[in-house]
């Protein structure tokens, strides 16, 4: 049928006017001063997670600090240890330097697979609607239905966590946020008459539907995309914190974890702070960019400036 | 002392960048119990100057200049609690689009009886009795107040706006675009009811429009605006009889009567003026065929011509301009040659045959079960229509009548349920057969809305070339093609075209944009719904002479849908007019306009108001709306609503060639020999008679 | 559609959706390559011939299919079994939990629902404004901060900080209350209360000022309400009517909420050792306890079901312009 094959020059004129867009649009987001501080945090913790591991000065794990022969246990910040020591005489800095990593994949691509996958069924639901969207739309009503949290703790505890399973899992139970917003946008953008015009001249369905209604939504996609970051980072800190994370990493949500098991939240609050704040900040900043992304996508909240 | 004098009043909104300057020093009055015109094309500033008067403007707009004075006070003084007490009390609003202005989780009732009780200090008893008799006023039945909006039809809905309008007897009433979007019978019927209410209580009338017709026919003054300054301004018959000024020239000629067929449409060339930077020569100067030096130096002052006021440099060419103004070539128009119409006489292009587009209504699932049938919306219900080579045959018809859904079935975009459609003689589903390549190649189709019709991604030379690519030419086919077919539409050149994205484009340039994606197949047959129904006047006429070009040129076979009789009768070579999903009259435009068969057809055309002063139209009343579609009575459709129809017209439904005369058949046992007396003074008598029966003693407030 | 057809329509598939979601969990626990007694034959604190008279006590020998026409039976008819580790229904452990949780978490919901609701409307209303941009900035960071690291800095300064508030559960050590209203109608309660009732006041506000707030905008620049303003209304009449056309979005979502209330907010019933389901449901996984997570995940997932049917039901009667079978 026609229309299925794309010619090479139309895609690739396509993708270098998005990445145009893709970069105002990023330059008129950072003009929102909540946004830029988030972007300068999102950045910098991109950085510590690809690079973390290399700075930190000791092992996370393997490395125990002693001084005068015996470990140091919940040392103060101070001396060999900047941040301090954990209960097992770790260096806290160098647990948080590492400890960005997993956070940043289980964030990355939690939150990406979560809006790719939200986006194609939302827009094929959206898109073809009837029976196709009364199907996949109760396959999402199911997945609302399967407690998401609950459900992770179960599977989890049958099988040994790893960083991608957690990821997987994640995306299992997410991907329905973005494809019912993307639905509902793409069923408003398909009654538009460019899109019955495209129909019109001749445009088989696989056409309309990437070249003609994928674009128009695809900010909104971006957004939850966006969104399933900053979801998948929480989630994966709580799985972690509930003692269900990949007992191989360290990572943020584990130190967590690990200080309140160990009952040194009381006392050791160098040992929480890094920790509790790199994660706060990080999840923070991905919604402040959101949010002020939504400003401009969002087509309910574009009255005031015609 | 006039009741509301506006004098040298200057409003811009603030916008990131640029300031926008909608009105630049507009002086009027309006003397009690006065009707007054505002006219004018969209961005004019009509709607802006309205909205100042009741201090309405958004947030970003601001009065930089001038006063508005109302009975003796100044308006623009006045606190936002002052406001509060003058709104309403004493200037009432007619909003543009009844259909968004009332709040849609709130009944209508409470809404009208919260503008009373807002102002008066009144019992909810007292109040709604109130309700009551000005739903009676309009002509709405008082047991309804209790409705929501949605549960109204447009017509209806603009009623309980100017219901709400009468609630505390104002003394202005600001109509803006009263009945822009409505069907032409039910706008004949609402500004009859507003100006007959008007007088009633006295009050005067500020009216807004682009509807020189409207104008003509309610107001006695009028100013004609442009680019925010008044071009012409005085008694309204002498305005519209004789204008003296290029622009208000232009504008009429852009208004064609009904009557006027075969005339080449004329239009305004160019776009509107940049209000960025406040005007300093004449507004119009740069579409203006007179303009001079002198134009570009300096905006003309309103100067007093023939009994009224006209800014022009050259008021003492009025006559030699009026004269010139008629001809196309004046316009930059190319004159056709009307010799080369080949109407009727080729090859057939389009047949349909008892076509029909069903709507299945949702039914519960017992009777489902049990086998009932269920009901059906017939939206197109055994149309046949044909097309031939270089013809346009026009579909009129109102809202709802079936006439879009005809033209998407026939294009393809929706499932026929039943008849027959021959493309060339050949059955439509064997050119949709195993891909719709051979069947778009030959249908091609223009929608209605210009500013939604082109995707916001895609620059004019991709929007263009995409039926090419979809039919698989090589690349440099495509470029000519896409060249050849931009430059003939009117985008000249065309590189100055290829590249733009439609939000750098005016709305008459993108319907081009949309005209060249149908043309560039060459297709046979082309389908027009509505085509430029969203633009201008100045700017329709356009869109019209290039249609009429490529049937000429290229020989195409047109079907063009409107609700626009005017427009109709211009372009089209044969009109069929549709009502509630069956062709009512069908034969030539210049056989079905001057002698409509059909009581229907007859109404529609009277219905249309005339730009012409002197003439005088008797309005059109036909009473009620169009039927429900689920449920038609049994025999003729219309009628319910036809003072003629007898016995046998109920009984059994009249074939199309009930009346048939040289290819002019009207659906009609009794077809109508004088409009006048068959059908108008019926109307009028039997609406006297249910005007009657209204109480007339409310309470007072 | 009638009203009528739809609510049946609705409901025919909510029970199916339950049904498909209780199968799924059961194939989860059963399928999954673990067993609850492998590990107690592994610590020696039972030989294989006493798991074999467990089993079949617990009627794990029977055919799978009739287990699980038993399981569901079971779970419709609401009853639960027995736990494996506590030696006493289920029922028992479940319920006191799902009171405890509901106590701490519908006030909240409900406060933070209806004061966000209006600071989000007003927000709307003055776009632009510094009340508007603070107040989506502040409950942004504490709708994106996870609940238990809010719930930990809580801790930190009002708890082992200052010292003003107990940390650690739902009454003090020593306090032995009978029956629900001594339980929850006590100063020891109350001061137990406020740290956990504040981290989810909080957490939700962000979602209900926003979306509040988005609805106010979309709606200030409409027709309608210029008319009202035409009409003479004040400001705080036009804003209330912006509200009151807002109002069915906040609803609906306060509805979905409420369904996923028992699963939302585990992490913070852990952190504040708060005795919900949540803190029930991870001990009976750590535990493998299988009647105990079975009963705790189908009260959420059923939770989850019904208040989206609510919902449903709930745009379809509020909204007078909306066909009840377009929703």
């Amino acid at each position: 049928m026609s229309g299925y094959g794309f010619d090479t020059e139309t895609a690739r004129e396509r993708i270098r006017s998005e990445l145009e867009r893709a970069w105002r649009t990023l330059r008129y987001v950072l003009r929102d001063n909540a946004a830029k501080a988030g972007f300068a945090v999102i950045v910098a913790f991109g950085f510590l997670g690809v690079f973390g591991p290399y700075l930190a000065p000791y092992h996370p794990i393997e490395d125990t600090l002693r001084q005068g022969g015996s470990m140091m246990r919940l040392q103060a910040p101070g001396g060999k240890a900047l941040f301090g020591t954990t209960s097992f005489g770790k260096d806290v800095l160098s647990q948080f330097l590492a400890g960005a990593r997993p956070t940043l994949i289980v964030g990355l691509f939690g939150g990406v697979g979560t809006g790719v996958l939200g986006f194609l069924v939302g827009l094929t639901s959206g898109y073809f609607g009837g029976r196709v969207d009364e199907f996949l739309m109760r396959l999402t009503d199911l997945t609302f239905a399967l407690p998401f949290l609950p459900m992770a703790l179960v599977i989890l505890s049958f099988v040994t966590p790893s960083v991608w399973l957690i990821t997987a899992v994640l995306v299992v139970f997410l991907w329905k946020m973005p494809a019912r917003v993307i639905r509902s946008e793409v069923m408003t953008v398909k009654e538009r008459t460019f899109v019955k015009s495209a129909r019109a001249r001749g445009a088989g369905h696989a056409r309309t539907m990437f070249l003609h209604v994928a674009p128009n939504v695809l900010g909104i996609g971006f957004l939850y995309t966006a969104y399933a970051v900053g979801w998948s980072i929480v989630a994966g800190a709580s799985l972690a914190f509930l003692g269900f994370g990949d007992p191989t990493t360290t990572s943020w949500g584990r130190m967590l974890q690990q200080v309140f098991r160990s009952g040194a939240i009381r006392t050791a609050w160098w040992w929480v702070l890094p920790p509790a704040i790199g994660i706060g900040a990080v999840t923070t900043g991905v919604f402040l960019v959101g949010r002020a992304f939504e400003e401009i996508v969002n087509p309910d909240l574009q009255t005031e400036q015609e | 002392m006039s009741l509301l004098e506006v004098d040298d009043v200057k409003i811009a909104y603030r916008m990131p960048g640029d300031d926008v300057h909608a009105v630049n020093g507009v002086s009027f009055s309006i003397d009690e119990g006065d009707n007054y015109g505002l006219v004018g094309e969209s961005g004019c500033g009509k709607s802006t100057l309205a909205k100042s008067v009741l201090g309405l403007l958004d947030d970003n707009g601001e009065v930089r200049r001038g006063s508005v004075r109302f009975d003796g006070r100044d308006l623009l003084d006045l606190s936002e609690r002052e406001w509060q007490s003058v709104r309403w009390e004493d200037i009432a609003y007619i909003p543009q689009s009844a259909m968004d202005s009332l709040d849609p989780v709130m009944t209508v009732g409470a809404q009208i009886r919260q503008a009373i009780r807002k102002h008066r200090d009144v019992s909810k008893a007292t109040a709604n009795e109130r309700v009551a008799e000005v739903f009676e006023m309009v002509g709405l039945d008082p047991d309804r107040t209790g409705n929501y909006p949605h549960q109204f039809s447009g017509g209806m809905r603009q009623r309980v706006t100017i219901a709400m309008a009468l609630a505390l007897d104002p003394d202005l009433l600001i109509a803006d675009e009263p009945t822009t979007g409505l069907d032409v019978i039910v706008q004949d019927k609402i500004v009859d009811k507003l100006i007959e209410i008007q007088e009633e209580i006295g009050s005067s009338l500020l009216l807004i429009t682009h509807d020189v017709g409207v104008v003509a026919e309610t107001c006695d003054e009028t100013s004609v605006l442009y680019g925010g300054k008044v071009m012409e301004q005085g008694d309204t018959d002498r305005i519209f009889g004789a204008p003296t000024n290029p622009y208000t020239i232009g504008l009429k000629n852009a208004f064609p009567e009904v009557d006027q067929f075969d005339e080449q449409a004329i239009s305004i060339p160019g776009s509107l003026p940049d209000l960025t930077r406040e005007p300093t020569g004449c507004v119009f100067r740069n579409r203006c065929p007179f303009a001079t030096e002198e134009c570009e130096g300096s905006h003309p002052a309103l100067v007093e011509v023939d009994g009224r006021l006209s800014a022009c440099h050259y008021t003492d060419r009025a006559d030699e301009m009026r004269a010139e103004a008629a001809d196309p070539a004046t316009w930059g128009i190319d004159v056709r040659d009307e010799g080369d119409r080949t109407a009727g006489v080729g090859n057939a292009i389009l047949e349909t045959r008892d076509l029909e587009k069903w709507f299945r209504q949702p039914q519960g699932i017992l009777d489902d079960l049990r086998g009932v049938d269920p009901d059906y919306v017939k939206a197109v219900n055994g149309v046949d229509l044909s097309v031939r080579e270089g013809e346009i045959v026009g579909v009129a018809g109102e809202s709802g009548c079936g006439k879009s859904t005809l033209a998407e079935v026939i294009a393809a975009l929706q499932d026929r349920t039943g008849g027959e459609i021959l493309i060339e003689g050949t059955p439509v589903d064997e050119l949709l057969g195993e891909d719709t390549k051979e069947f778009r190649s030959r249908v091609q189709f223009i929608f209605q809305d210009p500013f939604d019709s082109l995707n916001p991604r895609q620059r004019v030379r991709a929007a263009v070339s995409e039926p090419l690519k979809i039919q698989g030419h090589d690349a440099e086919t495509i470029d000519r093609r896409v060249r050849r077919t931009v430059e003939d539409v009117g985008l000249r050149p065309a590189e100055k075209y290829l590249d733009q994205l439609p939000t750098q484009l005016s709305g008459g340039e993108r319907q081009r944009v949309a005209i060249a994606q149908a043309l560039v197949l060459d297709p046979t047959l082309l389908i027009c719904d509505e085509p430029a129904s969203m633009l201008d006047v100045s700017l329709k006429a356009n869109i019209l002479n290039i249609l009429r070009e490529k049937a000429d040129e290229r020989d195409i076979g047109i079907v063009y849908i409107s609700h626009d009789l005017a427009s109709l009768t211009q372009i089209a070579d044969r009109l069929a007019v549709m009502y509630l999903g069956r062709i009512a009259e069908v034969g030539a435009t210049e056989d079905v306009v001057t002698a409509p068969k059909h009581p229907y057809t007859a109404s529609l055309l009277a219905a249309s108001p005339k730009t012409d002063p002197a003439v005088d139209r008797r309005r059109v009343l036909l009473p009620g709306e169009p039927p429900n579609p689920v449920d038609l009575p049994g025999g003729c459709n219309f009628a319910p609503r036809c003072p003629k129809a007898e016995e046998t017209c109920r009984g059994e439904e009249p074939e199309r060639s009930a009346f048939a005369d040289d290819g002019h058949e009207a659906a009609c046992y009794f077809p109508v020999e004088d409009v006048e007396t068959e059908l108008l003074e019926r109307y009028a008598a039997a609406r006297e008679e249910e005007v009657g029966e209204v109480v007339e003693d409310g309470p007072t407030l | 559609m009638s009203f009528r057809r739809f609510l049946i329509k609705r409901t025919v598939i909510a029970a199916l959706l339950t049904l498909i979601a209780v199968s799924i969990i059961f194939a989860t626990l059963r399928l999954l390559p673990a067993d609850p007694f492998s590990a107690l034959v592994a610590s020696g604190s039972l030989t294989p011939e006493e798991v074999e008279q467990v089993r079949a006590m617990y009627g794990l020998d029977d055919p799978i299919y009739v287990q699980y026409l038993r399981y569901v039976e079971n779970l419709f008819t609401f009853e639960f079994g027995i736990s494996l580790t506590q030696q006493r229904p289920v029922g028992e452990i479940i319920v006191p939990a799902l009171v405890n949780t509901l106590v701490l978490l519908l006030p909240a919901l409900v406060v933070t629902a209806i004061l966000s609701s209006l600071a989000g409307m007003y927000a709307g209303w003055n776009r632009g404004s510094w009340f508007e941009q603070s107040s989506i900035v502040a409950t942004t960071v504490f709708r994106a901060t996870p609940i238990f690291v809010t719930g930990i800095f809580l801790l930190i300064i009002f708890s082992y900080g200052l010292g003003w508030l107990p940390a650690f559960g739902m009454r003090s050590p020593l306090a032995n209350p009978q029956g629900y209203v001594a339980t929850y109608a006590s100063v020891d309660f109350l001061r137990h209360y406020i740290l956990p009732f504040t981290a989810t006041v909080l957490f939700y506000s962000g979602d209900f000022l926003m979306l509040a707030r988005n609805s106010v905008v979309e709606r200030k620049g409409s027709e309608f309400l210029m008319l009202h303003r035409a009409k003479g209304l004040s400001e705080m009449e036009q804003l209330g009517r912006a509200g009151r056309n807002s109002l069915l979005p906040l609803v609906t979502y306060f509805a979905l909420r409420t369904g996923m209330l028992f699963q939302g907010v585990i992490t913070l019933e852990v952190v504040f050792a708060w005795p919900g389901i949540g803190r029930a449901l991870v001990q009976a996984i750590l535990n493998q306890d299988y009647p105990t997570v079975q009963a705790a995940v189908f009260i959420m997932a059923l939770a989850v079901i019904v208040m989206n049917l609510t919902a449903d039901l709930a745009y379809a009667k509020l909204d007078p312009t909306v066909e009840t079978g377009d929703v």
